[in-house]
């Protein structure tokens, strides 16, 4: 027997910002979920079991968010389940709950994925003293820098790349009102003038830290016909994992990166990503990521992505648009920073991403990465059911 | 073998919490010495309250003052009070559905001995004599045997809400590195470095995990490596860490140590920041007592060829 067919038919997110302080982690998640809902037009008792994700547990000290949450996001009498995949986590969160629906297990499904960095400390839960090993020296900052280095020094890529990365994302979070950072006089002489943090990264070219929280409802098919505005379609999901350290380990096109984007492309059909998908929200948190990953997702030959940005390329306006929404470099509540690449994605094959719209946007790719670069998550969504 | 090491590791963390006005209602209320619960559709009383109906998943905000008089409906008693806990002496975990709640609220009570605690007993709040806005501003309960007190008909509203706590975290492990990375540490004390080689694929790990990541065997034959070693990439860091006494602007470096089949992290030293490059040759350079190198400074060979490291970066 086929799959179920799995359509995306409301989401919602908060407007992140820094702090949040006005609403508890439970008031956050309950903003995000009704607005899914409304979107959806349907109520709670329409919701059969609950997805949530958020990020590693010393992130934050929340350690049981399913029990804590519980009533907060209707699951009372539902099942409810967790996932855990470090940054990742908002991608395959969305990707358990759609696999619940293809299954055929669920009619309808709630996901959501959050985090509130305001009362958290990310950097102290990466940095844990533990006996007897030397104390990492550099933060997250320090642990992708060289390998931005290891990027240029492969590919040849002008140093000027980052930048122009930075300078778009921060254009594109100007037209989404729930992006975090809306710099309104943002221009590419700022982004190259802020300081160097870890050289190469300067500072403008990093990921805020951010309130916000995210969530969507999929449905099958007869959900998806009683559905109030168009569907976006899954057509290609997959997760790939591989361990933060090993002899041989890629860390600028990681093997397991390949792998699930080959995986989603096979379930999509997709022989060239290049000219079959229309956009895509690619996990960025660091600028230099984006010609990275449009090389290990295939979008260009290794050690050419860099040039898809700096011909304009991936601009809003391009050939192929990355990260219309501002992207992580905008906005990271780092667990729900995946699923949101996931719903802009859906937002863009329904038509419904307002000024960050690509005009005629199909097929587009959600993507997220997590840990040491060893846990990915993708899917692609369509304007059209699979198979039609 | 030399011994497998052991060490207590703490992690603890402040971490902060919005209360969101449910929460903050009812927090704000023990501090003035008012127990607060919320009323559910269906018409019932839950204390300690919540933002969420249990039943209907609405939002609920329809606060209600309760007695700081109620009844014991069921309870443990706890022989050995541990490191904060409410209270020192020996004392009853209870549940106490306070007299207008229709649901309990876990808290202690302060009793003589199991003997003196039943379900059905009568007790009331003993206020703490300095109140933060937190739930053990409830100090404990104790047994009472008057008559119910009337609820004061609070609204809820008050003047100098608390908007947010501090809930501090803390877990203790005893932490051991395992036998593969006690053996590594235990040659770094006579300044060697000592991996392991995987007996499938041949790798060689340095720090040595006991197993490969990638065949999943076990790891047993040791192989030292180093003292040299190639910087395949770096960056500089030009923010000084909280807890890192380390003058910036420095370099942190992947090392491929000669012999290691992937690199290690640290610091280079002995040459200005801004002339550290990819195909470095350095060497560790060690200071008395210390486990670790203290940093590696250039060898002054000539620098490595990309070619031999590529696969390293």
């Amino acid at each position: 027997m086929s799959k179920e067919p799995v359509a995306v038919v409301g989401i919602g997110q908060t407007r992140h910002v820094a702090a949040r302080r006005d609403v508890s982690i439970a008031g956050l998640v309950r903003e995000a979920a009704q607005r899914a809902l409304g979107d959806a037009e349907l109520t709670w008792a329409d919701i059969d079991a609950v997805v949530i994700g958020k990020a590693p547990d010393f992130f934050e000290g929340v350690m049981m968010p399913e029990l804590y949450l519980a009533d907060a996001l209707g699951a009372v009498g539902k099942p409810m389940l967790r996932v855990h995949t470090a940054g990742s986590v908002g991608g395959s969160t969305a990707l358990v709950a759609a696999n619940l629906v293809a299954a055929r297990v669920h009619g309808t499904v709630l996901t959501l994925a959050f985090e509130k960095q305001s009362e958290s400390n990310a950097m102290w839960g990466l940095s844990l003293p533990i006996p007897f090993q030397q104390p990492l020296l550099a933060g997250a900052g320090g642990f992708f820098a060289p390998h931005v280095r290891a990027y240029m020094r492969r590919s040849g890529a002008p140093d000027t790349i980052g930048a122009l990365v930075a300078h778009k994302d921060r254009r594109n979070a100007l037209k989404n009102p729930y992006a975090h950072l809306h710099e309104h006089d943002i221009t590419l002489e700022k982004v190259v003038a802020s300081p160097m943090l870890w050289d190469p990264i300067r500072y403008s070219e990093t990921c805020p830290s951010s309130d916000g929280a995210c969530a969507m409802v999929l449905t099958d098919r007869a959900g998806a016909a009683r559905a109030p505005r168009p569907p976006a379609w899954l057509l290609g999901g997959a997760m790939r994992s591989e361990p933060t350290l090993f002899a041989g380990k890629d860390f600028v096109s990681p093997r397991a990166g390949q792998d699930c984007a080959a995986d989603v492309y096979r379930q999509a059909g997709i022989t060239d990503p290049r000219r079959d998908i229309d956009a895509a929200e690619l996990y960025v948190p660091f600028s230099w990521y984006e010609p990275m990953w449009l090389e290990n997702l295939g979008f260009a030959a290794e050690g050419e992505g860099w040039k898809l940005t700096e011909s304009g390329v991936t601009e809003l306006d391009g050939d192929l648009p990355v990260n219309m929404s501002g992207g992580v470099l905008s906005t990271n509540p780092i667990g729900a920073s995946g699923m949101i690449r996931f719903a802009e994605a859906a937002l863009q094959v329904r038509g419904q991403a307002g000024e960050h719209q690509v005009d005629g946007a199909r097929r587009v790719l959600g993507h997220a990465y997590g840990g040491g670069s060893q846990f990915f998550s993708m899917w692609l969504v369509g304007a059209e059911p699979p198979d039609s | 073998m030399p011994e497998v090491l052991k060490a207590p590791l703490v992690v603890e963390f402040p971490f902060t919490r919005s209360l969101g006005p449910v929460q903050s209602a009812f927090l704000t209320g023990l501090r003035e010495r008012v127990v607060l619960g919320v009323r559910t559709t269906d018409g019932r009383t839950l204390v300690p309250p919540v933002e969420y109906d249990p039943v209907t998943a609405e939002e609920i905000h329809d606060l209600v003052e309760v007695a700081p008089t109620g009844t014991v409906t069921t309870w443990a008693w706890n022989h050995a009070p541990r490191r904060g806990q409410p209270l020192t002496t020996p004392f009853a975990w209870v549940l106490v559905r306070l007299d207008g709640a229709d649901t309990a609220l876990l808290h202690v009570l302060d009793a003589p001995g199991p003997d003196a605690v039943r379900t059905g007993l009568r007790v009331r709040v003993r206020w703490a004599g300095e109140r933060t806005g937190a739930i053990t501003d409830i100090a404990c309960f104790e047994p009472y045997d008057g008559d119910p007190a009337r609820p004061g008909g609070h609204s809820g509203a008050f003047e100098d809400p608390l908007t947010g706590i501090v809930a501090p975290a803390r877990l203790d492990y005893t932490y051991s590195p395992g036998r593969a990375q006690s053996a590594y540490i235990d040659a770094l004390s006579a300044r060697r470095t000592v991996g392991e080689r995987c007996p499938s694929c041949r790798k060689v790990y340095v720090p040595p995990r006991g197993a490969c990541p990638t065949c999943g065997v076990a790891t047993a034959e040791q192989v030292e490596v180093g003292p040299r070693g190639t910087v395949t990439t770096f960056c500089i860091v030009n923010i000084k860490a909280k807890n890192l006494d380390i003058e910036v602007p420095y370099v942190y470096a992947h090392i491929a140590l000669d012999g290691a089949d992937l690199a290690l992290h640290a610091r280079i030293g002995g040459i200005p920041y801004d002339q550290v490059r990819m195909g470095l040759r350095v060497e560790p350079v060690w200071t008395e007592g210390a486990r670790h190198p203290d940093h590696y400074r250039p060898t002054g060979e000539p620098d490595a060829a990309y070619e031999t490291y590529k696969e390293l970066l």
